[in-house]
């Protein structure tokens, strides 16, 4: 196979790291609401927490997409 | 891939979405063999900075009991701060408290200045976040040797483990101790290139299509970069809480 | 944005097509100028930021702390005030219920005194009305013993005067009584 194509296809697969930030956002958040549907009074305090969750979360994905672009510096 | 492929692609005007990430030197300097240059990453961090102090010099001009609303502003950002440390580090955090607060705001005017048109994002550059990093890990590191000595080696050796456990705890324990500057750096590094990478593809397609179409990835460059603020305060945010974790767990250990 | 996606094909070209985030020849001036900018920022914040929002922010803690100090100080005097009007209230209350016992008391003893007093004029008077009756009836007695032994005198006179008959005597008698029923004073 050529190398480039190699490359391509890993950059394809580095995306798949996006599943696993797709189902701890959706774990986050369904949580999320059902504490907050539990108990309402804390949803302020609940907000920052899901925040700082969802940033954490988000940054797995990111680096996926980091492993991307190396790869594409490699090719 | 068929032979028509590259015709098209070269037709097409060649497009880089990482274009903007490029550092350009303006001017050379070197001084006793470090590399001093000024580039757009330098001069971006000069003019974040210039925003942030501008920003406190109009809040607190004339500052008054009853605030108005940019001072109001200023001390929301103030209290905000002080707030993370008193909940994170507690009272023994309070020498730290103006490094934590320059740390925030330099991060969050890095982070919005990027979203100026035309500007360069100084947090999308690896090695300015991995800077920043290693500097807070590497300060709590040595900040804990100075509080416990030689006690402080007792924070790789996790609590309640059975001693049969440790020598494969404790290299764990190190291991996430040396990600820490590495994650720090990584995930402020990866939101913003990605945010900005993002937003790039996006506006291509809005010069590539024809106007029928280009309306769709233009309104949805509309939304990210509201969306692309309000990632700029969360990991800001999220920068500084961390600092006070690790800070407060170079004083409390664990 | 736009633009310098556009711009720049050649550079790119030479510059190869990995991120540019990771090209080692920009690190070094932007590790020193970062770290050069964050204390230079840390020091102007620290000279001339923080001080006057700490300034503020105690100056407006200071203001709140006195005036709730203030507000608290009033409370505190209304209530003891309020503990005056009270207690002033409740003496007032305290003496009217004493005066009134008092005038309940004091009219129950002229009651009493006055019903004494009553009782015992009328014993008094029952006692003098007793003697005066016991008088009378002494002198009613006296009078009629008088009246007899005046009777038996004039009828002893006319006896003594000449001889009569038993008719006469009956009628000597009978003027006699006649006499004293016509004048009863006379016998005194």
């Amino acid at each position: 196979m050529d190398a480039t194509a190699a490359a391509l296809i890993g950059m394809g697969l580095a995306a798949l790291g996006f599943a696993g930030s797709g189902v701890g956002l959706g774990v986050l958040f369904g949580k999320a609401i059902e504490a907050i549907a539990r108990q309402p009074a804390a949803e302020a305090q609940l907000a920052k927490y899901i925040w700082i969750g969802m940033a954490f979360v988000e940054a797995v994905a990111l680096y996926g997409l980091v492993v991307a672009f190396i790869i594409m510096g490699k090719a | 891939m068929t032979a028509t492929a590259p015709v098209v692609a070269a037709a097409a005007p060649k497009m880089d979405p990482l274009h903007h990430f490029h550092v350009t030197k303006y001017l050379d300097f070197d001084y006793l063999g470090i590399d001093v240059a000024i580039s757009n990453s330098v001069l971006w961090m000069w003019i974040a900075a210039g925003l942030v102090l501008l920003f406190f010099h109009l809040a607190f001009k004339n500052p008054r009991i009853v605030p108005g609303r940019l001072q109001s502003l200023g001390e929301a950002g103030y209290l905000f701060i002080r707030g993370i440390v008193d909940d994170i580090v507690g009272e023994k955090g309070r020498p730290f408290f103006p490094y934590i607060f320059t740390l925030f705001f330099f991060i969050l005017f890095c982070n919005l200045a990027g979203l100026i048109p035309g500007s360069f994002t100084v947090t999308s550059q690896l090695i300015v976040t991995a800077t920043f990093s290693l500097m807070i890990v590497g300060f709590s590191f040595v900040y804990g040797f100075y509080m416990h000595g030689t006690h402080y080696f007792k924070f790789f050796v996790p609590s309640g483990v059975p001693v049969l456990l440790m020598p494969l705890m404790i290299p764990i324990e190190i291991i996430s101790f040396l990600a820490r500057p590495v994650s720090l750096a990584v995930r402020l590094f990866a939101n913003m290139t990605a945010g900005h990478t993002m937003l790039a593809v996006m506006f291509l397609y809005v010069v590539t299509l024809p106007w029928w179409g280009a309306w769709l990835p233009f309104g949805f460059t509309v939304i990210f970069t509201g969306v692309e603020i309000f990632i700029g305060f969360i990991q800001a945010y999220i920068f500084t809480i961390l600092t006070c974790v690790y800070i407060n767990d170079s004083i409390h250990m664990h | 944005m736009i633009a310098s996606a556009y711009a720049a094909t050649a550079e790119h070209a030479a510059a190869g097509s990995g991120m540019p985030q990771f090209e080692p020849s920009v690190f070094q001036h932007q590790i020193v100028w970062s770290i050069a900018s964050f204390f230079v920022l840390l020091y102007l914040l620290k000279k001339y930021v923080l001080p006057p929002i700490e300034k503020i922010l105690d100056e407006r803690g200071g203001k709140i702390r006195s005036d709730l100090e203030a507000a608290e100080k009033s409370r505190q005097e209304a209530d003891k005030i309020r503990q005056d009007v009270q207690r002033q209230l409740a003496a007032a209350r305290r003496l009217a219920d004493q005066t009134v016992e008092e005038a309940r008391l004091e009219a129950a003893k002229y009651r009493d005194l006055a019903r004494e007093s009553l009782t015992q004029e009328l014993a008094k008077k029952k006692s003098v009305a007793l003697a005066e009756i016991d008088a009378a009836k002494r002198a009613a007695v006296a009078e009629l013993h008088d009246a007899v032994v005046d009777i038996a005198m004039l009828a002893t006179e006319k006896l003594i005067a000449k001889s009569m008959n038993k008719n006469d005597v009956n009628k000597v008698v009978q003027e006699a009584v006649a006499a004293i029923q016509a004048n009863p004073g006379k016998l005194q």
